[in-house]
């Protein structure tokens, strides 16, 4: 038996001129998901139905829940065109929804098929009457019901109801390529899903400071990026080893300047990957005034190091927020896991907060970081974590 | 690449052929030694002489050695024997105790009992008087381990108990000791340390896992219940081929206690003069000198400033070097709950290192150590 989805756009349906591109981003990225598995995938009056064997259910439903482009997605059922069949379809469909505590509904019908009998209304209020008798108990509100049916007569008689949410937004790619700075904590895979659902394709970078940080506080950012992989439909994560560049600073730097130049050098090695990887941006979780050092002014001196944009989409959120987005996402769990970064050596206990930048350059420039940043980024080992991602995980290691 | 374990004090490598024959006792000794057929009284019988020679290992009656599951259990149906006594509702135990007690007596205090926690002094020592200060008339338990699991330090468990004794002459609180570190590294006689109740496990000189014992004086009640084993202090069947390894192991230690104690004072010199030669390392507590009959040879900290201790042992680790860290990686993220009674700075407990040899410890792990560790250190020390 074949399992019948309804895919439900949202802001693609809103372009104007180049609509057709973004449906062909998303249609592609749909079917790369769906490889190797027989699926069709079609669009009628500009509604997108997908179709795969019920045996690969589970994963076509995976990918319509992580697929960014996607507003919603209902498993629909389709039947002949009698009014005895959707009648019968529609109480299957809602006995669920009755058991699971749906107290009211209403039927909305739609007919596209100008042949069939009864007009829209018509439908709805006969389709609605069959629920109302089969379901004894339930009511019928159009204004605030709990459960819509939704009954669509084309060719056959499609019938479905609410769906499930995706993600929303652009379709990955769209908006071009990043690198994602992706460390250990809450922000960072909570900014790489921001840039993931407005359609920017991502690779990640990770800066591994052994032994100061454990293969452990690794596994947690491989899992992370996992996570991030399930939305991205894949992704490549980037491990390049920090310990010399850490003691560099350590030894050569001011104290107060420890947590600052760590950043620059970051960002330096950020550009260097980007160049090297031809990505077009830089995302970080940076958000404004989160720990004591993430100021405009620090902000504007570690950017210095590169000439990418870079994307802070959390520069502007508060932290509450991102820990719900953290937990909706299903990141959260792993980025609270207490293998923190070791970096508590580092961490000068009052960092200096706001950079004076030519003076800071100047400093810093001197200290001559292009070559150890350099070799980190020249050794950095790279990890392709394939989708689908946390089910029926693989990766391959390659350099 | 060359390795060495340095961690006995966690578990100590199980003496091979004891290891094998307990093996092979389970298969023939199977019986449970509480039924009343042949093969039960086989089991039984070999399960008397395990606590005989036990027994004699302590300085203990048998009568009064009951085996169980290990040193928590043990640990715990003395703590927990104090919910029964409606009157005596206070508790007195260090704040060096292992978890075993720790928590067990934290545990007690949810169901409404009074615990004093008794600080060492600067050196990890639990003072007679600090005890006598934590005392109160209701006092029911009095528990001291014998030898910290950490710093080695010995307490002086036999001068404790008498001092208790002497301050509440007419109701005196059962005294109890965590011996799991005395045993078998140490002269561990219950008559010479005149207390009421003690803890063993077998794993930590060379026996099994999952067997251990508990001496009591007198009976105590216990709070879990069951088919009346071991007097019913500990119910449940009896496992008798744990018994036999842990007894053979107690006696075999018991039996080289000297020579193998006369080499831990040699390891634990070349150890304490070894870290003296890295610049910056310690040795804690602070000023510990090797041959200081306060401490056991067998258990020793250091602290390696500007590096922390997990971080350390992650290096040795990957170069094959067992060594224990109770320090996680920032301030305050775990508790160094035993380093930091005893007043030390946080970054010294912070950049802590326990090392702990035993029986078949060797000059070369200890140089093996020294080496790496002083190598890691120089590299990544901040």
């Amino acid at each position: 038996m074949d399992a019948l989805y309804l895919i439900k756009i949202g802001e693609i349906g809103l372009k104007d001129g180049n609509q057709s591109e973004f449906v062909a981003a998303l249609k592609r990225d749909i079917k790369r998901r769906m490889y190797g598995i027989h699926s069709v995938l079609e669009s009628k009056d500009s509604r997108y139905y997908l179709t795969v064997d019920e045996e690969y259910a589970e994963h076509a439903e995976l990918v319509l829940s992580r697929t960014p482009g996607i507003n919603g997605w209902a498993r629909a059922r389709r039947c002949e065109k009698s009014m005895e069949a959707i009648a019968a379809t529609g109480i299957a469909l809602m006995r669920p929804k009755f058991v699971a505590g749906a107290k009211s509904f209403k039927v909305e019908a739609r007919r596209s098929d100008k042949s069939f009998p009864l007009q829209s209304y018509d439908i709805a209020r006969e389709i609605g009457g069959a629920v109302f008798t089969a379901l004894s108990g339930i009511r019928v509100d159009v204004n605030r019901p709990d459960a819509v049916l939704y009954v669509e007569i084309r060719e056959q008689a499609y019938l479905y109801t609410d769906g499930d949410a995706g993600v929303r937004g652009l379709p990955v790619g769209s908006g071009g390529k990043g690198l994602l700075l992706l460390s250990g904590g809450i922000d960072s895979p909570v900014a790489g899903f921001r840039m993931l659902s407005r359609g920017l394709a991502l690779e990640s970078l990770y800066f591994h400071s052994y032994p100061y940080t454990s293969k452990e506080a690794w596994e947690k950012v491989r899992d992370l990026a996992t996570v991030l992989a399930s939305f991205a439909g894949g992704m490549i994560l980037h491990t390049a080893p920090f310990t010399d560049v850490q003691l560099k600073i350590k030894k050569d730097a001011p104290s107060d300047r420890a947590t600052l130049y760590l950043r620059a050098c970051m960002m330096m090695a950020a550009d260097m990957m980007a160049r090297k990887r031809q990505l077009n941006c830089i995302v970080t979780g940076e958000s404004l005034g989160q720990v004591a050092s993430q100021t405009a002014e620090n902000m504007r001196f570690t950017g210095s190091y590169t000439n990418y944009p870079i994307m802070r989409p959390l520069s502007g959120t508060d932290k509450e927020d991102t820990v719900k987005e953290a937990r909706r996402m299903g990141s959260y769990e792993t980025s609270i896991l207490p293998f923190e970064d070791c970096c508590v050596l580092f961490s000068p206990k009052h960092p200096v907060l706001k950079a004076k930048f030519e003076q800071e350059k100047a400093a810093f420039d001197a200290l001559d970081f292009q070559g150890i940043v350099a070799a980190s980024v020249d050794s950095a080992e790279t990890l392709e974590l394939r989708y689908p991602g946390p089910i029926g995980l693989s990766q391959i290691r390659r350099r | 690449m060359d390795s060495c374990y340095l961690d006995w004090a966690a578990s100590a490598p199980p003496y091979d052929d004891i290891l094998r024959a307990h093996a092979e006792l389970s298969l023939r000794l199977y019986a449970n030694p509480s039924s009343s057929h042949g093969p039960g009284k086989a089991a039984y019988a070999e399960l008397t002489q395990a606590r005989g020679s036990l027994a004699g290992v302590l300085q203990s009656p048998p009568e009064r050695l009951f085996f169980s599951s290990g040193g928590s259990e043990a640990d715990a149906i003395v703590l927990l024997s104090t919910l029964f006594d409606k009157k005596r509702r206070g508790i007195v135990v260090s704040a060096i105790e292992h978890a075993a007690v720790y928590e067990q007596a934290r545990l007690l205090e949810g169901f409404g009992l009074r615990v004093n926690y008794v600080k060492p002094d600067k050196d990890g020592i639990v003072q007679p008087e600090a005890v006598l200060a934590a005392l109160e008339p209701d006092c029911g338990l009095v528990s001291i381990m014998t030898v910290n699991n950490e710093t080695g330090a010995v307490q002086p468990v036999a001068a404790i108990a008498r001092a208790v004794r002497d301050a509440l002459p007419q109701r005196p609180p059962l005294i109890h000791s965590d011996a799991v570190q005395a045993l078998g590294k140490i002269p561990c006689s219950m008559k010479a340390l005149g207390i009421d109740a003690a803890s063993f496990s077998a794993h930590k000189l060379g026996g099994p896992r999952g067997i251990g014992a508990l001496y009591l004086k007198k009976d105590i009640p216990a709070l879990a219940r069951g088919g009346g084993q071991e007097g019913g202090i500990r119910a449940g069947t009896h496992n008798t081929a744990g018994a036999w390894a842990f007894s053979q192991a107690a006696v075999r230690a018991a039996a080289d206690l000297d020579d193998n104690y006369k080499r831990a004072r040699m390891l634990e010199k070349r150890l304490l003069e070894g870290i003296k030669s890295i610049p910056g390392a310690l040795s804690l507590p602070l000023g510990r000198q090797a041959g200081d009959e306060r401490f056991s040879p067998y258990i020793l900290s250091v602290a390696f400033p500007g590096l922390g201790g997990e971080t350390l042992a992650r290096v040795l680790d990957d170069q094959g070097i067992a060594v224990s860290t109770g320090s996680a990686c920032s301030h305050g993220s775990k508790e160094r709950r035993i380093l930091d009674a005893q007043g030390l700075a946080p970054e010294l407990s912070f950049s802590y290192l326990r090392i702990s040899t035993g029986r078949g410890s060797s000059v070369h792990d200890i140089d093996l150590f020294l080496e790496r560790a002083a190598a890691a250190y120089a590299r990544y020390k901040t």
